[in-house]
């Protein structure tokens, strides 16, 4: 046997509850075993302290009450610190981030409310201030440019970029193409940059003309899109 | 005995070249080309889609309850292969054919009931349509490619190019969408005189001509570059722009 097995039998050998046989094989691995001697040391002590106070400990006569008071302490104890930290001569962001909030069921909705109704009217007024600036370029964007208080010329130079981006992809693919193919496509493309300059001079002439804004946003979305439509050729 | 002299030989041989050449290049176009007809069953409100690589597409109407496809494919050909869906038939050449680089041109003649809506789209190549009466037809070409709509009668209708003309004949339903775009070619609206539209046309000055429609309500804005304003009752919604070329409207 190893001493697992004997500490098992520890108990019983305390008890005296063991056959004589084992009774001696225990006592004598207890003679010559540091750790299993250990073991009957401490189990021997639980044993005869449980056997000294027997029937001193009666059941509590209110377990709800008991329970209820020492819930009492630990509130009591918890909450103390939490006010203790706080400074005197604190500012009020301090205080404030440091507050401890209970809210009851009312006083949470009231706050929800209260925030609703304020994000709303900000997201209103975020609205109609949009709109008051956007005015005609909401009207001409229509297609893909982005509705900002850009001028014109930066909104050309953001949508020459994703042009410059397509038509690198449709450059490198190119090569593969048929004559016919690439000829219908230099030819098509030179119309649409045509109507791209065209609308660009008339802005130069007229910055504010409508007509040839909403002409330029459309031509240049055109343009991406053709080149989108070749690039997977 | 009956003799031919050496020149009248020479004659007769060098006759029988051109019918010999004629014979083996119509025999060669033949091979070369290669022709496919499918029939599907329809209901009355069917829908097409297709999407060609190039080649003429021409859609018909006649009365039988079916659609028929029939498709000449130049060599090299395309892999053509219709799926039928809970409202139609899908025809994608571009997507069956994604990884090929060279295929040859496909022109498609469709059959189909009159109440279809069909929806047309290739990237050379002309669009024919004629006689639908269904809710929509949209004929988008990419490039080059003109588009003609005869007998049209939809609630939506979508014609545009970059190259090419755009002819119109047909009618605008009251409450209905139409809208006309080309790059470079002359957009023709043929209506009946009783058409009433909300009209929305832009294309470079002095080339808007609204014929027999012109009348004191219509506004001319930016230098003459477009026209707007309301035709009749203004029911129907129509948007008409051309970069380049003219637009013409005309009675019919």
């Amino acid at each position: 046997m190893n001493c697992e097995n004997y500490q098992n039998l520890v108990s019983d050998f305390i008890d005296g509850s063991l056959s004589p046989e084992d009774q001696n094989n225990v006592a004598g691995h207890l003679s010559v075993c540091g750790p299993c001697t250990d073991v009957r040391s401490d189990l021997g002590a639980i044993v005869a302290f449980c056997l000294e106070h027997r029937n001193e400990y009666e059941a509590v006569p209110n377990e709800r009450a008991l329970w209820l008071r020492i819930s009492n302490v630990i509130e009591a104890e918890s909450a103390e610190p939490a006010r203790a930290i706080i400074p005197a001569n604190a500012g009020w962001w301090f205080r404030l981030m440091n507050r401890s909030w209970q809210l009851s069921f009312p006083q949470l909705a009231a706050a929800a409310t209260v925030i609703i109704i304020a994000v709303s009217m900000l997201t209103v007024v975020g609205l109609r201030r949009l709109n008051f600036t956007g005015g005609p370029e909401v009207v001409a964007s229509g297609i893909a440019l982005p509705v900002t208080g850009l001028s014109v010329k930066d909104r050309y130079r953001q949508q020459q970029q994703v042009i410059d981006y397509w038509n690198e992809r449709v450059e490198l693919n190119k090569a593969r193409w048929n004559p016919q193919m690439r000829e219908t496509f230099d030819k098509n493309m030179g119309v649409i940059d045509a109507a791209v300059n065209d609308s660009m001079r008339q802005l130069t002439q007229n910055p504010h003309d409508e007509v040839s804004e909403e002409i330029l946003n459309a031509a240049l979305n055109d343009k991406v899109e053709l080149l989108k439509e070749f690039a997977a050729l | 005995m009956n003799f031919h002299s050496p020149v009248t030989r020479t004659r007769a041989s060098l006759a029988a070249f051109p019918a010999l050449f004629l014979v083996f290049a119509v025999t060669t176009s033949a091979l070369a080309q290669q022709r496919v007809s499918r029939h599907y069953p329809a209901g009355k409100n069917v829908r097409i889609e297709l999407k060609n690589l190039s080649g003429t597409i021409t859609v018909e109407t006649w009365a039988k309850d079916e659609i028929r496809i029939t498709a000449t494919m130049e060599a090299p050909a395309v892999h053509f292969n219709p799926r039928q869906t809970d409202t139609g038939l899908v025809i994608d050449i571009v997507g069956d054919n994604r990884d090929r680089r060279d295929v040859g041109d496909v022109n498609f003649k469709i059959q189909v009931p009159s109440r279809s809506s069909v929806d047309l789209e290739t990237r050379s190549g002309q669009i024919s349509v004629s006689n639908i009466q269904g809710d929509l037809v949209r004929a988008h070409v990419w490039t080059s490619g003109d588009i003609t709509l005869t007998g049209v009668n939809a609630a939506r209708v979508f014609a545009s190019n970059t190259t090419g003309n755009i002819f119109f004949d047909g009618e605008f339903a009251s409450g209905g969408t139409y809208e006309f775009k080309s790059g470079q070619g002359t957009i023709t609206l043929r209506l009946p005189a009783s058409c009433g539209f909300r009209l929305v046309a832009t294309a470079p000055a002095e080339k808007i001509s609204m014929g027999p429609f012109s009348n004191g309500g219509l506004k001319t804005l930016g230098q003459g570059r477009r026209i707007t304003g309301d035709v009749g009752d203004g029911r129907a919604s129509v948007t008409v722009t051309n970069y380049q070329g003219n637009i013409n409207f005309l009675r019919r």
